[in-house]
């Protein structure tokens, strides 16, 4: 979907549409930690608890309504794009019972148990990844690269335009879950920066080598370019006739990864950081209900145009969370180093 | 006297009691004991040669105070039981308070140093644990020979009494571990411990884990080297086993005995048992999926051939992979059980017989039968018998999964799986954890 969203918004030039974005994205970030470094032990619901009740439902409120669209869009989305790739005889609801499923479970084992399955999965599937990824290099024509920039990208006007603000969405569900790791992980800022830059060639492929394989007038037709791009390999020494089916399901194991971690970021801020201790018992039964919820609400989207409708809906709220959310944070922690200094020392 | 008739008749109806009436020294003594666990001539050979001089019953506590025997002034009937139980001899004067409670020469009820019996060492000392709690005590001694080790020794249960001993090289040992091993012990000291799972529950984990929390070794160098990693042993009396709290993921891959090796070697046979785990995984689930779920994934021509080999196979390939699994899992579990003698006959005719019967049978395809042949046989590439019988649990979760959903159940029975492993955790030590176990956890 974002391969498709950027080759869309322009005509050449994608490369400076994915810098933009990585941009932006980095801005984000820095923002995001520089102010949350402020509130050394604190996670993002409780900052926002204690600056007051006004500031807290004006931030809390739609970062929960958007992850829960998001995570709605999410499994509706990769539900359909399973069952067009190949299992077509398999029910729509039983492939989101199993994503819903999966992605609850991992969110009510915990944060810790999250990131552990987060390494365990890269470990299993990266290898596979990073292979497809080099064979996907085989059908390309260079010659499709020129021209390198146009009016259009070069002046930045695409940025207000709908394709590329839809692909925005590649980046804003990442940074978030920063703020919600405090107390129990400890980050370093520079080490998040420098994992940050692995983003951008990724990007760059997933966007190039559609865009190389097919042309971009080509290109631009295609729903999902990447994974079209990949059907076209035809490897003669592996047994397998189709890999793009390995790519795409090591992708959506990495996608149930996210889809937990939304559905935990979720169910801490609606519990209000308050199902500690003597409720704690009450964890696993939100998580539970929460993916109730999001299966049943899947279940009533019909089809595909219903699920880009949502997702342009969700853009005004991706906007607002990746404007507001990291400038808040910002000025809130800039005002707590000066009510208490670097130290910690009262002033 | 009250006292020896009070412990003569809770023993009165055992066979092996005995009671009688003798000279040690030149002081006449009334002498009791369990006669199944001490050997009684060469005791009170070894109480004349140390009690040679004494007249009276202080002059004979004072000399066997220094050396085999311990002094009890005013014990009580239940003190004396106790101490026959675990082993001693009683000896009581008439007209005095002093009764002694002597170490004898005890008969031997335990099996010498033996090669291990379910583990297999190919260059490395072969001398494993046996079932008394001191000897292996003493074989640690002798394998790490450190002054910094320590051994902390306990006496659980109130129906049967066991001795359990928590070993730590002081330097090394992660401190946190050991506190809360030790906290959790002594809170629950009247918990009976006779088997792992009463064991688990003694250290407050849990009895349902599919994965084991105790790694079980039978070989001293095994845990010698746990122990240098920061972790604590754990040896219980009449258990042939040292258990190393706590087992984490890698346990599986890593083997002392590797160290034998030229690193290249050691690093190749342990990419090999990852192998094994993963083919363990995967090769069931995967036959199923190509087979049932998405046979257009495989290239036409291995589609055919596989099809070929199912031709005249009456039900879906779900129900032909399920049914031999278990009866693979069911000649894994009878050859447990035979005795010597016939094993080898019974595995025959499970093995080649029914192998070479079911498919001429049309029953199974012989490519499930190569396939299920190799799951098996990769499925004790492990080091730990419980570690194999964990994924051997976990392969059906995948399979099942697979059956419905194909290669996406695959996956996710994969994710599932790696998730439960990432939520393990023992005394708060992740089951993923990966760097020395002295370091606090940190993600």
């Amino acid at each position: 979907m974002y391969p498709s969203n950027v080759i869309e918004a322009l005509d050449s030039g994608h490369w400076i549409a994915v810098m933009t974005g990585y941009l932006v994205h980095l801005a984000v970030i820095a923002a995001y930690m520089y102010g949350l470094e402020a509130f050394k032990g604190q996670n993002l619901i409780q900052i926002c608890l204690n600056s007051g009740k006004l500031i807290a439902a004006a931030l809390l409120l739609p970062t929960a309504a958007y992850l829960t669209i998001a995570a709605i869009t999410t499994v509706r989305a990769y539900s359909e794009i399973i069952t067009l790739v190949f299992l077509s005889n398999t029910p729509l609801w039983s492939i989101m019972l199993l994503l819903v499923a999966i992605a609850g479970y991992l969110a009510s084992l915990g944060l810790e148990a999250i990131f552990r399955t987060g390494v365990m999965l890269a470990v299993l599937f990266i290898p596979p990844l990073l292979f497809i990824v080099c064979t996907s290099f085989k059908n390309v024509d260079w010659h499709y690269l020129l021209p390198l920039a146009d009016r259009e990208s070069a002046t930045l006007s695409f940025v207000a335009k709908r394709p590329f603000l839809e692909s925005l969405f590649a980046f804003a569900g990442g940074f978030l879950f920063l703020g919600f790791v405090q107390p129990a992980l400890a980050y370093k800022r520079k080490r998040v920066l420098q994992a940050s830059m692995l983003l951008v060639p990724m990007f760059l492929l997933s966007v190039y080598v559609p865009l190389l394989t097919f042309g971009r007038q080509t290109a631009s037709r295609f729903q999902f370019p990447y994974i079209m791009a990949i059907d076209t390999i035809d490897m003669r020494w592996i047994m397998f006739e189709r890999i793009n089916l390995f790519f795409l399901l090591s992708v959506v194991t990495f996608v149930t990864l996210f889809l937990s971690l939304l559905l935990w970021k979720v169910s801490r801020i609606v519990s209000l950081n308050k199902l500690d201790g003597k409720l704690s018992k009450f964890r696993v039964p939100a998580v539970a209900v929460l993916a109730g919820a999001i299966f049943i609400v899947c279940l009533q989207i019909p089809d595909w145009e219903r699920v880009s409708e949502l997702m342009w809906w969700n853009t005004y709220l991706r906007l607002y969370i990746i404007v507001v959310i990291p400038a808040a944070v910002l000025v809130l922690g800039i005002r707590r180093r000066r009510k208490v200094g670097l130290h910690g020392m009262e002033r | 006297m009250a006292i020896i008739d009070q412990v003569s008749e809770r023993f009165k109806e055992d066979a092996d009691y005995i009671c009688k009436r003798t000279k040690l020294g030149e002081v006449p003594a009334t002498v009791m004991a369990l006669g199944s666990l001490i050997d009684m001539p060469r005791t009170m050979l070894h109480i004349g040669l140390q009690t040679r001089q004494s007249v009276n019953p202080e002059q004979l506590a004072d000399a066997l105070a220094g050396g085999i025997g311990e002094t009890l002034i005013s014990p009580d009937a239940d003190q004396l039981a106790a101490h026959l139980t675990a082993g001693r001899i009683i000896a009581a004067f008439e007209g005095s308070d002093i009764h002694i409670s002597i170490a004898p020469a005890p008969k031997t009820l335990t099996r010498s140093i033996e090669a291990p019996l379910t583990e297999n060492v190919l260059s490395g000392s072969v001398s494993a644990f046996n079932e008394d709690i001191d000897s292996n005590l003493g074989m640690l001694r002798k394998q790490v020979v450190s002054e910094r080790l320590r051994a902390l020794s306990y006496q659980v249960g109130s129906d049967q009494r066991k001795r359990i001993s928590v070993i730590y090289l002081e330097h090394r040992v992660n401190r946190r571990l050991l506190d809360a091993i030790v906290r959790k012990i002594e809170s629950r000291l009247e918990l009976d411990v006779t088997s792992l799972q009463s064991l688990n529950g003694l250290l407050g984990l849990s009895k349902w884990s599919i994965v084991t929390r105790l790694n079980s070794t039978e070989l001293p160098q095994q845990a010698a080297s746990a122990m240098e990693k920061g972790k604590a042993v754990i040896l219980v009396d009449r258990y042939p086993f040292a258990f190393i709290v706590p087992s984490l993921l890698w346990d599986m891959f890593d083997v002392e005995n590797d160290r034998n090796y030229p690193i290249s070697l050691m690093y190749s046979i342990r990419l090999l048992r990852i192998i094994g785990v993963l083919v363990n995984f995967i090769f069931p689930g995967l036959y199923v999926a190509l087979v049932s779920v998405n046979p257009d994934v495989l290239r036409i021509e291995m589609a055919l051939s596989v099809a070929a080999s199912r031709i005249d196979v009456p039900y879906p390939a779900f129900v032909e992979t399920l049914i031999l699994l278990i009866i693979l899992e069911l000649i894994l579990e009878a050859s447990v059980r035979l005795p010597k003698s016939i094993g080898p006959t019974i595995t025959m005719v499970g093995g080649i017989i029914l192998g070479q019967a079911v498919v001429s049978a049309k029953l199974v395809s012989n490519l499930l039968i190569i396939i299920l042949a190799a799951t098996t046989i990769a499925s004790f590439t492990v080091a730990g018998f419980q570690n194999a019988i964990s994924i051997r649990v976990f392969k059906y979760i995948i399979l099942i999964l697979s059956a419905v959903f194909g290669v996406f159940g695959l996956l996710s029975g994969l994710v599932i799986v790696c998730g439960y492993l990432a939520s393990v955790t023992s005394f708060g030590i992740p089951y993923l954890h990966m760097a020395r176990a002295r370091d606090d956890a940190h993600g």
